[in-house]
């Protein structure tokens, strides 16, 4: 019986091929491969996914926090602030007029494109991709947004506008 | 001298074929389907849906193990077995 003339080239030798065709050739043992480590890298995606949010819990915004002034923000207008905690997150106070205020975190829930308050039509829109979001509870009226905008509570006291956390 | 592996493969010269187009099928499947988990537990999380990114998670585990585990029946390669 004869060797195997492939047996004989060390391995270094085999990674290291003189002819291109040889370097460039994926075979499918190699493909194969591939996906299994594809396949364990996407489980140590969605593991790390349960790890941080067990982990690191979102904290919930604690207490009242001073906006603006309610003379400020006119009727049918909305006003642009951030709340600083774990992550800054910028939020829309909007005064619906009749003493209706309402404050939304400002990011789309599609694809967190900034969001903005239209009086004309009485919508919150994201303009990236037409999404419509209902200016009282923050629903999704039409468009690509899967979850309504998470909302905070107003609190106006003395003239002055305070949010916190919505109370369920 | 021919053995029974020898004689095995020449009557059924497309068993390696078949074996391997298998694995990468059921393998390309797997990570389709852990592509969708990614996916949907992503999205989930976002909407403090814990219970959801916990049952992909697990699922996607045991596809990973599955894939790992499929390797053991690729084919050797074909190069090595050219014996003349």
């Amino acid at each position: 019986m004869s060797k195997d003339p492939n047996q004989e080239i060390p391995k270094w030798k085999q990674d290291f091929p003189i002819e291109q065709k040889e370097a460039t050739h994926v075979s499918r043992r190699e493909f194969a491969k591939f996906l299994t480590l594809l396949s364990g890298a996407l489980a140590v995606g969605n593991t790390a996914i349960v790890v941080k949010s067990l982990a690191f819990p979102e904290k919930p915004l604690i207490g009242e926090h001073p906006i603006c002034l309610e003379s400020q923000v006119a009727e049918g207008e909305s006003f642009q602030f951030e709340i600083e905690g774990s992550k800054t997150i910028p939020y829309l106070l909007i005064n619906l007029g009749e003493g209706e205020w309402r404050a939304f975190e400002q990011k789309c829930t599609h694809l967190s494109c900034a969001v903005k308050y239209r009086h004309d039509i009485g919508q919150i829109e994201c303009p990236c991709h037409k999404g419509y979001f209902n200016a009282r509870t923050g629903d999704v009226i039409q468009g690509p947004p899967p979850r309504p905008l998470p909302q905070l509570e107003v609190v106006i006291r003395e003239g002055q506008v305070f949010v916190k956390a919505q109370t369920v | 001298m021919s053995d029974f592996r020898q004689s095995q493969n020449e009557a059924h010269p497309n068993k390696t074929n078949t074996l391997m187009t298998g694995i990468i099928l059921l393998l390309i499947l797997f990570v389709t389907i852990q592509i969708w988990f990614l996916f949907g537990a992503l999205n989930n999380a976002l909407q403090e849906n814990l219970n959801f990114a916990i049952t992909t998670a697990v699922g996607s585990l045991v596809f990973a193990f599955a894939s790992f585990w499929l390797l053991r029946y690729l084919p050797d390669p074909i190069k090595k077995r050219k014996k003349k």
